[in-house]
């Protein structure tokens, strides 16, 4: 098992030098002159546009700017934000909490509502429950996150007035913990995100249940006189979570990007909403910064499902 | 294939021949190889017609491109389907409601929402179906050639796509949006980037694939050069993965344009997108929820008939997963958990009969369809007219009689196919004795497993249906007990052991936690005493180091150990009566007969009953004391297994004892009954093996035959029983060759 982790962490590098190469590239991208560009185009002044070509250092040569960069880049230190002049890293991890409340949470609805109907709907495959929960799948499936956010937050929170539209209170905030504004101001934000990962899961849990239902393995479950509880509950749903944990990286690939815009929708002040201030600025090193960040958190989230993968299926510990 | 093949086996060695000749003919069976193996891929024209008639048969995927193809028309017309210029503000028209002028109403500025909609529709679909265009005209060379030419090309693509795979998708293609600018042509550069790796990936594994196989080697060898295999013969293969995963992902990228446009990086304000006109309901909420809902509900439409055209392109070109399983099942290898319960409504033809109110009527149904056997169990249920029903059939014993374990009485059953339902199972009669091992002998396809998996009732219903008859359980009928009962009797008093050891133990759990399992669904025991109990087993089954292997997982055992674990798992709980269906079927000899001594041995240990389904009469002479020989869903003869081997009574017994292969025969010439069993669907009338009996005449297939009790312990079904002689086989004549390979 060590050996799988060790073997996940050393294919990352490659990748992760091509990523931070991609992602320092980005400056290539930029129309015009980076600097004016950067600086706010036409309306910036002179000394702006100087103030921006010193702090990325634009007249080195590109490799020389890369140089700087990476290694930087390796101490998570991605700079200073053009706009605020504040440092990106501990920007992105003040913002942290907020994002992460989101992703879990959403990922905990997913699971609730995901698993369970992907199992009713596996063990009576064909019956009216498997028919009407795939037609809400579909729905679930079709109705994009933030389309839901926006739903949620005009009944919800407009019409309702059950919870605050907009802004998002942390678990720890000035006065200590504060678990219930925390988990009000997380309740639709993470419901909006997660009902699309349960749908997604149900689907993928059905078919693996369906798939495994076949198996002479649940015939002998049935013959020893396991009951249905047992055979769904134990013989079936291990097997069947191995596909769906495949699909699982995906899922939280998604995930991460369905912050983003959930956060900016719900004016949740987190990592992701910091992304878009940036695109909105312009700001490059905060963009890059929340990439690497991003890129870095989704390939340890693929370790872990690996390692999950190798707890759920015995065949990979010895190979 | 097989004509390649045959034409190989046919070549002798080319060296003994003259050389001329060895080389037309190697250049014979070399050309017809490559002939067979090029004509492969043109295959595939049949291939679409199919995919296509499987689609448009499907109504929903059908529905949902209908919609779509109607969105993308009003979307081109759009000029000719409004009313109104989508940016128009009409000031003194603001938030005003449908209407014969405004379809949709208007929004805050007083625009037409129903313009700004058809025109938003442009500007999406405009992008998706553009952003796929170029994602699959960038992914298929690059996918193909890095698949095709491995080496360095193909290490950096793959290098490439893995860095940008790693990136969350949405957050690439905002990066990349949000460096470059707002605008509909960023959006698709930015949209087309996201998708492009996995693209690539999916042609470049598919082009892989296809390079193995032999038909590209063949078109090689003969010098057909790199870029004419790859676009003529390659490509072909990477078309419809690539034609599913498109259409499934067209649905992801309106969902993205529309997030990243409601980011503000589509088309800028006032330009009509559909991200655009969710912002301005978003900041209008208060005012009128109308301008949300409208472009919600357009994006969860448009990207829902996405999905389900892409399901159903999917389906169509690999057939739907549901049918696919439905035909598995029919081959009665699965069981699910409606084992235990639908099996209710089957039994209401009996529920019915036992009900005395309802005698009458099913006489008179019986009077008209002259169904003899509705008859029977009608006679049984009421139990006063007995004795007619036991003329009828077959029964040896009283069905309370304590040295019969189990017994099965006139059982019938039906699969559901797409033809209808045909009958696989006609009035079977079998019984285990205490102590005894039946052997329930016939070919492939006569129904054996069919019966021995129906007394656990482990088939699935459907596509199974019970139609009659009784399967007594020490008297109990286990196709009357509640799903609580039957789970007490399965693994207890009855256990299984299957044909596939490889596939029947669970491999995500330990053999241990497998064999304590089945000790403690049915008995109070600590974990202690059942690990205790487990080890002893697998001990007892002759499975060294017992101990440390009970934290083995089925991967870690052979065949053979895997059939010895599942067997201690099937004594966990001393059962009465132990069902073996072809056991030894998948393994190799020697380890076959190990099996076969081990059951022998245990059966006298557990004192328990076996009945043992095989098609191997060796094994039966071996280990049997009784047989039973099923022919096309019906048992044909029953006797001591003495009894059978030296003087058989029916036809079918006869021909499979001489078709056993002996050692010191002559060679070349392996005995075999002509012709096949006849399909449940295709049953010939009268006696259902006279298609293939030496004995045959007019009389057999004139009516159905019934089994006839011929001695104290011994029955068969044959007519013509008493006037043929089976010793003299007319196995020279020459209209009755026998298979010769």
């Amino acid at each position: 098992m060590l050996q799988l982790v060790g073997r996940r962490l050393l294919l990352l590098i490659p990748t992760l030098i091509l990523v931070t190469f991609g992602v320092f590239m980005l400056i290539t991208l930029v129309p015009g002159d980076p600097a004016t560009t950067l600086a706010g185009g036409e309306n910036a002044t002179p000394e702006q546009i100087e103030k921006v070509r010193t702090q990325l250092g634009l007249d080195d040569p590109l490799v020389v700017q890369y140089g700087r960069w990476v290694s930087d880049a390796v101490r998570l230190d991605f700079g200073e934000s053009l706009t605020s002049g504040q440092d990106v890293t501990s920007e992105i991890q003040r913002r942290l909490p907020v994002t992460l409340s989101i992703v879990v949470g959403s990922i905990v609805i997913g699971l609730l509502i995901g698993i369970p109907l992907g199992l009713l709907a596996g063990a009576r495959q064909g019956g009216w429950i498997d028919r009407f929960l795939l037609a809400l799948t579909s729905i679930g499936l079709a109705i994009p996150n933030f389309v839901l956010a926006i739903l949620f937050i005009n009944v919800f929170a407009v019409n309702l007035g059950w919870v605050n539209p907009i802004g998002f209170d942390n678990l720890v905030g000035e006065d200590g913990l504060q678990p219930g504004a925390w988990l009000k101001s997380l309740a639709l934000p993470a419901l909006a995100l997660g009902i699309g990962v349960a749908a997604r899961l149900a689907r993928q849990v059905r078919t693996g249940v369906v798939d495994t239902m076949n198996e002479p393995y649940i015939r002998t479950a049935w013959a020893k006189g396991c009951s249905p509880r047992t055979v769904v509950g134990k013989h079936v749903f291990k097997n069947a979570a191995m596909p769906t944990v495949t699909v699982a990286g995906l899922l939280i690939g998604g995930l991460i990007g369905g912050t983003v815009i959930i956060e900016s929708i719900f004016s949740a002040n987190g990592v992701g909403q910091y992304l878009v201030n940036g695109i909105n600025a312009g700001d490059l090193p905060v963009i890059q910064g929340v990439v690497v960040m991003f890129v870095l958190a989704f390939a340890i989230i693929n370790i872990a499902v690996d390692i999950m993968y190798g707890w759920l299926n015995p065949k990979v510990q010895v190979s | 294939m097989t004509d390649s093949d045959l034409n190989h086996s046919a070549v002798p060695d080319p060296a003994m021949m003259e050389p001329a000749i060895a080389d037309h003919l190697q250049e014979e069976s070399t050309s017809q190889m490559l002939a067979e193996a090029l004509a492969k891929p043109n295959r595939s024209t049949s291939h679409w017609r199919r995919a296509a008639r499987r689609f448009v048969r499907d109504p929903l995927p059908m529905a949902a491109l209908t919609f779509l193809i109607l969105l993308v028309g009003l979307a081109l017309f759009a000029p000719l389907v409004t009313t109104h210029e989508p940016n128009h503000q009409i000031l003194q028209d603001r938030f005003s409601g449908m209407s014969t002028d405004h379809w949709l109403g208007t929004d805050n500025l007083g625009r037409d929402t129903w313009s700004r909609l058809i025109y938003g529709a442009r500007i999406s679909l405009l992008i998706t179906l553009s952003v796929g265009f170029f994602a699959v005209i960038l992914a298929v060379p690059i996918g193909l050639l890095s698949g095709f030419y491995s080496g360095k090309f193909d290490v950096a693509i793959m290098r490439l796509t893995d860095a940008m795979l790693s990136v969350p998708p949405l957050v690439l293609a905002l990066a990349i949006a949000g460096i470059l600018g707002p605008g509909t042509r960023n959006l698709i550069i930015a949209l087309t980037v996201m998708m492009v790796p996995g693209l690539v990936r999916l042609v470049r594994g598919q082009a892989l694939a296809a390079r193995e196989e032999m038909y590209i080697d063949a078109s090689r060898s003969i010098g057909t050069p790199a870029r004419v295999i790859v676009f003529r013969r390659v490509l072909p293969h990477v078309v419809s993965p690539l034609l599913v995963q498109v259409s499934i992902v067209l649905g992801t990228i309106l969902v993205v344009e529309a997030s990243l446009s409601y980011l503000g990086l589509g088309d800028p304000p006032p330009d009509p997108t559909w991200g655009n006109m969710l912002q301005d309901g978003f900041k209008q909420m208060a005012n009128d929820a109308r301008l949300i809902l409208v472009p919600a509900i357009a994006i969860g439409l448009a990207t829902l008939a996405f999905n389900v055209v892409g399901d159903g392109v999917r389906d169509a070109l690999y057939g739907t997963g549901v049918a696919r399983r439905r035909r598995s099942d029919i081959l009665g290898t699965t069981g699910t958990m409606f084992g235990l319960k639908s099996i209710k409504p089957d039994l209401d033809v009996l529920e019915r009969i036992s009900d005395p109110d309802a005698e009458t009527q099913t006489e008179a149904e019986t009077a008209d369809d002259g169904r003899v056997e509705k008859a029977d169990v009608a006679a049984r249920a009421n139990g006063a007219t007995r004795v007619h029903a036991q003329a009828a059939s077959a029964p040896w014993s009283e069905p309370n009689d304590p040295a019969t374990v189990l017994k099965i009485r006139d059982l019938s059953l039906e699969f559901e196919t797409n033809n209808g339902m045909v009958e696989v199972l006609d009035k079977v009669n079998l019984e285990v004795r205490r102590g005894e091992i039946l052997g329930l002998v016939g070919e492939s396809g006569c129904g054996k497993t069919v019966t021995s998996q129906s007394i656990l009732r482990l088939l699935p219903t459907p596509p199974a249906r019970i139609t009659g008859g009784e399967i007594l359980f020490e008297g109990r009928d286990v196709l009357r007990m509640s799903a609580k009962e039957l789970q007490s009797i399965r693994g207890r008093e009855i256990s299984m052991i299957f044909q596939d050891p490889m596939a029947s133990l669970n491999p995500a759990y330990t053999i241990g936690n497998q064999i304590v399992e089945a000790q403690r669904i049915h008995r109070d025991v600590s974990k202690a005493a059942a690990e205790t109990r487990a080890e002893e087993l697998l001990d007892l089954v002759g499975i060294p180091d017992a101990r440390d292997r009970l934290d083995d997982y089925p991967h870690m055992f052979s065949g053979g150990m895997r059939q010895r674990a599942l067997i201690a798992m099937a004594l966990a709980n001393d059962p009465k009566l132990l069902i073996a269906d072809e056991p030894t079927t998948a393994l190799d000899v020697t380890v076959q007969a190990q099996i076969i001594e081990l059951i022998s041995r245990l059966r006298e240990e557990f004192s328990m009953s076996v009945l043992f389904v095989t098609h191997d009469l060796g094994v039966v002479q071996d280990l049997c004391d009784r047989v039973a020989v099923m022919y096309a869903g019906q048992v044909v003869e029953t006797a001591s297994a003495a009894q059978v081997f030296t003087a058989p009574q029916h036809p079918y017994t006869s021909a499979l004892l001489r078709s056993r292969p002996t050692i010191g025969a002559e060679i070349g010439h392996l005995p075999s009954i002509a012709g096949l069993v006849p399909t449940a669907a295709n049953m010939p009338e009268g006696c259902r093996f006279h298609t293939r009996c030496d004995f045959a005449t007019d009389a057999c297939t004139a009516t159905a035959v019934p089994i006839l009790r011929i001695g104290s312990d011994q029955a068969v079904r044959c007519i013509r029983h008493g006037e043929i002689d089976l010793s003299q086989h007319p196995d020279e004549r020459p209209d009755l060759e026998v298979a010769r390979p």
